[in-house]
């Protein structure tokens, strides 16, 4: 492999705290590695596990969910 | 605040004072002089161009003078209005004539150097003066090395040194060397609680932020050759949470010495400093440090005075504005009202309070007028965009150079233009200005959109805007989709253009995935019940109940014992020396004959049913049941005096409370005044495992009754034995004239509490005292136990609403800074001594604010709720997996028949619900979803991220 | 209402500034003290206390302001600034014309919650800032206690 390997992870993140600690990242300028795609919910127990079993058969390497 | 920036009602003028005021209340013509902003705030887009071009520096004072702004600036990035503004004392053009660098370089030519000072004319029912505070300049006495020694900093500049928007973007440093500092010292009461600077008064603020500016700090730095070390007078924690907060901070390691410190020396080659204190066995020691912060006090703006002029109010020798305990927010002007710190030093959320207490107060005397001048916003009638292909447009935002620094937009855009279903894009320079909000709107008609996505900024501050947009173009609201490309891409990854332009392209996709599935949703709306509920009889009660009476609400007072007044009945005077009994004779029958009040006593809810809008509630009155039916809810149930086990309480009778002696000295002053020596003992039951928090008032109750027995018999031996005074605000003058007055103040500490014993039926008191190193015996006539206060026990009513309270049992508020009489369930508010302890005066602000929050509640006569609830599908098969689950018991269980047979399926009730998508989650079969987040939205969203690959 | 300067009325008087404060005390004054070092007398105790010291009015008068008489806070008893006033007392409906518009002076964090609830309960709201755009000293805090959170 000529490249270094680089996840797609997708992220489910509650509106009212995690989705809001990203924006918080963004004001504060921390500087993170780019390979999360987030999907935001209105609250982390939205996430049906089918949904995160569904992502990974699909060939997404992994699935966060934060709230 | 930015939500005050957009508010159709609120206008705001920026670089202006108040020059006369006219006329009276109800009617006031003011003039207002508004000083040149040099910037047309029509045209200027805040792009920032100006701010780069301009050579003029000057130090910022948003940072405290740490820090570099330029001449033409905005106070900080996020001010409201977002418009740059020309400062004329330092521009080069104002100073030689000549440069218009600025000018040159807009893009929209809204540099104007015509601008002239301009006289407004406003004509307003009444006013509320909140000029706020200025911080003690310690430069100007020399204290402590301030201003010459580089590493000695206020607690003002402090913050911003720590601030990740401040001059160092948040990496703390000192200003002698840059380096980061290691050993950090707070020196508490610069500029307050001394004659020295005429500041007699507690700031009431500054141990608290200096203990959270060394638990910051605590986080900013790491190693073992890490310190933060706090030197104060009396450690003053007495707000809500502070207490524990405290304590924390000492079990975190933070050093807390009880010493005033005598100077500040520079370190070698002026870097770092070294301080000078005697310890607490009385040796002097020199100790170095890399920095000093000093926690500077609050004092009266100094514009102060003019503004009181102008408005014919009264100042106290602080010139602070004077109020009073039963009317805090009112000054000796009628229709004039003041809140904040101008009112008094003290913490935000009191401030906060007050505000919405001066807004209540304000708008009570202009009840006949509501309305007159405000304006409703009306929108189009919706398209109908069922059937329709979706045809979505997608704006990016370039964010002026925050997103296009990183992000290539126009290669964005591009992209954008492939994607299915995608018919128009656009590249806009700020997508959230306002005549881009027209540029939305016509392409909305133009190329019949019925979809919008907009690859910007974060939703949650920018969704309503842009839904805003969307219903002005005829649009439902839920057709909007947002690609968050600036907060969770441009700046987190600034050094990654390649990466952050593909996620970019990644989150677009996978918006316009998700935003072809989005349907139109309705709000639905509710009646608000025009009626109020306030539980409880006491002061904060009945202020609650008048308030909303006088502003024609019908309200229900509800009161558990067969009188009003709570514990007013038992209290002296308040600290400013009103005689509260008076007041409560007063109060009661204005009470008990309001035609909109309906006292009930020997009363308590017993059922809850509806939320915000529409509470029903069975009330038992006397054995008796009884359904109202109300909008909103004040709960004031107040608390009581602990009885304490310790000191011999309740075995000896010369041993009582506060409440208790207070009754002594009303009934048998005589007897009391033939006494030889009293004792007073602070902290019972307060500030210990188990409670920990501090009862707020009786510093301030004991150091009253001092002074009330040292003025009845000035020979009289009265001691005080305490673990902090805690005197705040100008209540410390109090303490400082019982000092005078010769009360003897005796310091004990947690682990060696006094003990109280009998011997030859004198009634003793023994306490070790720190200064002397040695047990003290103190024979007592009467012992005083400041004991704690106590919420009343509503674990009934917390079931019932399932609101929090806290681990000492007060009502938990929504917001502890900027909701502070908001409860966790909305269209409830909190009042009074069930909320923290405080004395009267906060009680009635409180009780005040409370009725403004519920009062903007039943304005509103019908109340929209969000769309984003839960709804069955047809999949329900009436498992009833999600009744379990749902946290808010929105879903319950039905029957129906259908063709001859019982079927069961879940109902979920929308006022109830908050669409946090549990049940989603859980149902096994997909029969219940949440509308905007359906699993095929979501799943949309994961299969265009899947694309990718 | 007339604010007269203290220095200027203790020269015309030809005494300390500390006797005229006293004759305040004492009531020989009936006027009492205004912010700063101005004091305060109503227009016909003005007059009358002109005429008794033989004293030029227009060389005395600091500024004169046509204010309502502020009720004297010296005289008043504790008890009489708890009589609300209600919303239609006599006075007001007999002035006839009542604005609903307020003025909120700072626009920190105090005057912007005032001002978000009123514009919230009808009412019109003139907020007004001495600097370019509000947010005030809160804004300058880096974090607020017991929350930790971001003060902004």
């Amino acid at each position: 492999m000529s490249k270094t390997f680089e996840p797609v992870i997708a992220g489910f993140l509650c509106n009212w705290c995690a989705y809001a600690g990203g924006d918080l990242a963004g004001v504060s300028r921390l500087q993170y590695p780019p390979n999360m795609r987030v999907i935001r919910t209105m609250c982390s127990g939205m996430v049906h596990p089918n949904l995160v079993v569904e992502a990974l058969q699909r060939g997404i390497d992994g699935v966060i969910v934060m709230g | 605040m930015v939500e005050c920036g957009r508010h159709l009602n609120i206008e705001i003028h920026t670089l202006s004072r108040v020059t006369e005021v006219l006329g009276k209340k109800g009617n006031f013509n003011v003039t207002v002089e508004q000083k040149p902003r040099y910037v047309d705030m029509d045209k200027c887009i805040a792009c920032g161009l100006c701010t780069e071009k301009c050579p003029k520096a000057v130090p910022d004072e948003f940072n405290m003078g740490v820090g570099k702004r330029k001449a033409i600036h905005i106070k900080y990035s996020q001010t409201v209005p977002l418009k740059y503004a020309i400062d004329s004392g330092n521009c080069l053009y104002f100073l030689k004539g000549k440069c218009k660098a600025c000018e040159k370089f807009c893009p929209t030519g809204a540099i104007n150097f015509q601008d002239q000072p301009r006289k407004i004319s406003l004509n307003v029912g009444s006013i509320i003066l909140a000029p706020g505070y200025e911080p003690f300049d310690p430069a100007k006495a020399d204290i402590y090395g301030y201003g010459r020694i580089a590493d000695v900093v206020t607690g003002m500049e402090y913050e911003r040194l720590l601030s990740a928007g401040g001059p160092f973007q948040g990496h703390l440093l000192r200003l002698s060397d840059n380096r980061e500092p290691k050993k950090i010292a707070w020196i508490q009461c610069v500029g307050s609680r001394t004659k020295n600077c005429g500041n007699l008064y507690c700031s009431s603020v500054c141990c608290m932020y200096a203990v959270k500016q060394a638990v910051v700090t605590a986080e900013h730095l790491h190693g073992d050759d890490v310190s933060q070390t706090v030197f104060f007078m009396d450690l003053r924690s007495h707000s809500k949470e502070f207490e524990r907060y405290y304590e924390d901070a000492r079990s975190r390691g933070v050093r807390f010495l009880r010493t005033r410190p005598h100077s500040i020396m520079p370190g070698k080659n002026n870097i770092g400093v070294s301080i000078e204190y005697t310890n607490d066995r009385g040796q002097r020691v020199e100790e170095g440090f890399d920095m000093a912060v000093l926690s500077v006090g609050l004092q009266a703006p100094p514009d102060a005075l003019e503004l009181a002029e102008v408005c014919g109010i009264e100042l106290d020798r602080y010139h602070f504005a004077v109020t009073e305990s039963f009317n805090p927010v009112a000054t000796n002007r009628d229709g004039i009202y003041v809140c904040g710190a101008f009112q008094g030093p003290k913490s935000i959320p009191r401030s906060v309070t007050e505000a919405s207490a001066a807004a209540c107060v304000a708008g009570r005397s202009l009840l006949e007028a509501r309305g007159t001048l405000t304006l409703e916003k009306t929108y189009p009638e919706e398209r109908d965009v069922s059937g329709e292909e979706p045809r979505i447009g997608v704006f990016v935002c370039s964010c002026g150079i925050n997103i296009a620094g990183v992000v290539r937009v126009q290669e964005l855009a591009e992209y954008a233009r492939g994607l299915p279903s995608v018919v128009h894009v656009e590249n806009n320079l700020f997508t959230c200005s306002t005549d881009t909000q027209d540029l939305i709107a016509a392409s909305i008609h133009e190329h019949r959109l019925n979809r919008i996505v907009v690859a910007a900024c974060t939703p949650r501050t920018h969704e309503p805007l842009f839904q805003d947009t969307l219903r002005e173009a005829g649009l439902n609201a839920y057709l909007l989709e947002m690609a968050n490309i600036r907060n969770q891409n441009s700046w987190v990854h600034q050094k990654d253009a390649e990466a952050a332009t593909a996620k970019a392209k990644d989150q677009v996709r996978m918006a316009v995935a998700k935003a072809a599935l989005n349907a139109p949703l309705s709000r639905m709306t509710v009646p608000v019940v025009q009626k109020a509920l306030v539980i409880g009889g006491g002061i904060a009660g009945m202020t609650a109940a008048l308030e909303f009476a006088e502003k024609g609400y019908p309200t229900i007072l509800v009161e558990k014992s067969d009188r009003l007044g709570g514990n007013a009945w038992h209290i002296g005077r308040t600290a400013r020396g009103e005689e509260v009994r008076a007041v409560l004779l007063e109060m009661i029958p204005r009470v008990e004959n309001h035609p909109e009040i309906t006292v009930l006593k020997r009363a308590q809810v017993v059922s809850v049913r509806g939320s915000v809008g529409n509470f029903v509630s069975e009330l038992e009155v006397e054995g008796k049941r009884r359904t109202e039916e109300y909008g909103v809810a004040v709960v004031a149930t107040g608390g009581r005096e602990y009885q304490p086990e310790e000191y011999l309480y309740g075995r000896d009778p010369r041993v009582m409370t506060h409440l208790q002696f207070d009754e002594e000295l009303r009934e048998r002053a005589p007897s009391i005044h033939k006494a030889r020596s009293v004792v007073f003992i602070q902290c019972v039951g307060s500030r210990q495992p188990g409670r920990l928090y501090c009862s707020r008032v009786c510093c301030t109750h004991t150091v009253q009754s001092a002074l009330r027995l040292k003025e009845m018999n000035a020979e009289m031996d009265v001691t005080v034995l305490y673990r902090d005074m805690r005197t705040y605000g100008t209540r410390e003058e109090l303490y400082f004239r019982a000092r005078e007055l010769g009360v003897l103040f005796l310091r004990y500490s947690l682990a060696s509490k006094p003990s109280v014993f009998q011997e030859g039926g004198q009634l003793c008191v023994e306490v070790f005292d720190h200064v002397l190193e040695r047990p003290v015996r103190i024979s007592a006539d009467y012992l005083v136990l400041a004991s704690a206060i106590l919420p009343n026990d509503i674990q009934g009513l917390v079931e019932l609403y399932k609101c929090g309270v806290n681990e000492d049992g007060f009502v938990n508020e929504a917001h502890p800074k900027l909701r502070p009489v908001d409860m966790t369930v909305d269209g409830m508010f909190v009042a009074g001594l069930c909320h923290y302890p405080k004395p009267m005066d906060e009680a009635v602000a409180q009780a005040q604010a409370a009725v403004s929050r519920a009062a903007v509640l039943l304005a509103r006569e019908r109340l929209q709720l969000d769309a984003v609830k839960s709804y069955v599908t047809e999949r329900c098969d009436g498992c009833g997996l999600c009744l379990d689950v749902c946290p808010y018991m929105a879903i319950r269980l039905e029957e129906y028949e259908k063709e001859g047979k019982v079927h069961r399926r879940i109902a979920t009730d929308k006022a109830l619900c908050k669409g946090c998508g549990l049940c989603e989650a859980t149902c096994p079969k997909e029969g219940v979803m949440v509308h905007g987040f359906t699993l095929d939205q979501l799943r949309a969203q994961v299969n265009a991220l899947v694309e990718a690959l | 209402m007339i604010i007269v300067h203290i220095t200027a009325l203790a020269q015309a008087l030809g005494v300390h500034r500390n006797t005229i404060r006293n004759w305040m005390k004492s009531g020989r004054i009936r006027a009492r003290s205004a912010p700063g070092k101005g004091i305060l007398f109503s227009r016909k105790d003005f007059d009358d206390f002109c005429q008794a010291f033989r004293l030029e009015p227009e060389h005395l008068v600091f500024k004169e302001l046509s204010l309502p008489l502020v009720p004297a806070t010296v005289d008043a008893a504790p008890e009489e600034g708890l009589n609300h006033v209600p919303s239609t007392s006599r006075e007001d409906s007999m002035s006839g014309k009542i604005t609903g518009a307020v003025l909120v002076v700072g626009g920190g964090i105090a005057g912007i919650q005032a001002a978000l609830d009123l514009a919230d309960s009808g009412y019109k709201v003139h907020l007004l800032e001495k600097t370019s755009g509000i947010g005030g000293k809160m804004a300058q805090l880096d974090k607020t206690y017991p929350t930790n959170d971001c003060a902004m």
